[in-house]
């Protein structure tokens, strides 16, 4: 019996890494909210919260980036760990606020 | 990445002069206030901003106004350079939640932090439209030296 050969299919797109899909959002959220000061506001955008959706993996990439770009992920850490590691006299002092998380992070086995 | 001008159609026909590097660590309500090293909002229950204490952390113009009259600003009508004082600008949207605030500097032009953004030196109504909406507010202060101290900045 002649055997059918078997049709080729085009190789799928590979999957998204993690990390690939954080900075994908990552750069949307950033260039989409460039402008706006309220941080709550922010946060509401699609890939903000689909970034808090990402849970606990997602953290350490927040924790580099917070600490390399100052990226305002503070309400997303918040978020997805219940933490809050500021200290109410840093309130608005990014590098402070900054500071604060990755001592929470060193703290809580991150790095 | 999207340019000035694509969002602020104004600064197109205006001219406009980027002034600073992008910057996340102060806004425009910080630059208003003439502080570059704060977060300034009233997100209602948001640790992370900074906001003066005593004044209400809600976002109206009412709100803002009472912080910058505490700066030593009292509402003004005109936009004009009037000489030994400096002036502010407040955006507000149709529902009159503020957006933005800009500075005037000593020879009539405009500065503005953009957000996380660059800060820039514009006409003021180019940066009105989708944005930032329209200037509701205008006050004015002595310029610092000849008037009240500025004391609640953090």
């Amino acid at each position: 019996m002649a055997s059918i050969p078997l049709k080729q299919t085009p190789d799928a797109p590979p999957a998204e890494t993690l990390e690939q899909r954080f900075h994908r959002l990552a750069a949307t959220w950033d260039e989409a909210t460039a402008y706006l000061s309220s941080m709550e506001e922010a946060s509401k955008h699609p890939a903000y919260q689909e970034i808090i959706g990402m849970g606990q993996a997602v953290v350490p990439l927040l924790l580099r980036d917070l600490q390399e770009q100052h990226r305002h992920w503070f309400i997303a850490l918040r978020q997805i760990t219940g933490a809050q590691p500021i200290p109410k006299e840093a309130a608005g002092n990014v590098p402070q606020m900054v500071e604060a998380w990755v001592r929470w992070g060193k703290d809580n086995g991150y790095r | 990445m999207m340019r000035l001008e694509d969002l602020f159609p104004g600064l197109a026909a205006g001219g406009y002069r980027i002034t600073s590097p992008r910057d996340k660590d102060y806004n425009c309500i910080a630059w208003a206030a003439g502080d570059s090293r704060n977060w300034w909002w009233p997100d209602p229950d948001l640790e992370e901003e900074y906001w003066p204490p005593g004044h209400p952390r809600e976002r109206t113009v009412s709100a803002f106004q009472g912080v910058f009259i505490a700066l030593g600003y009292s509402v003004c009508s005109g936009e004009e350079v009037e000489p030994g004082f400096e002036k502010l600008a407040l955006f507000a949207d149709e529902l009159g939640k503020p957006t933005h605030a800009a500075r005037q500097l000593s020879g009539g032009r405009w500065t503005s932090k953009l957000g996380k953004a660059e800060d820039i030196e514009h006409a003021l109504h180019d940066v009105a439209g989708e944005v930032y909406s329209s200037v509701v507010l205008l006050m004015k202060r002595p310029v610092p030296g000849t008037g009240p101290a500025t004391s609640e900045s953090p």
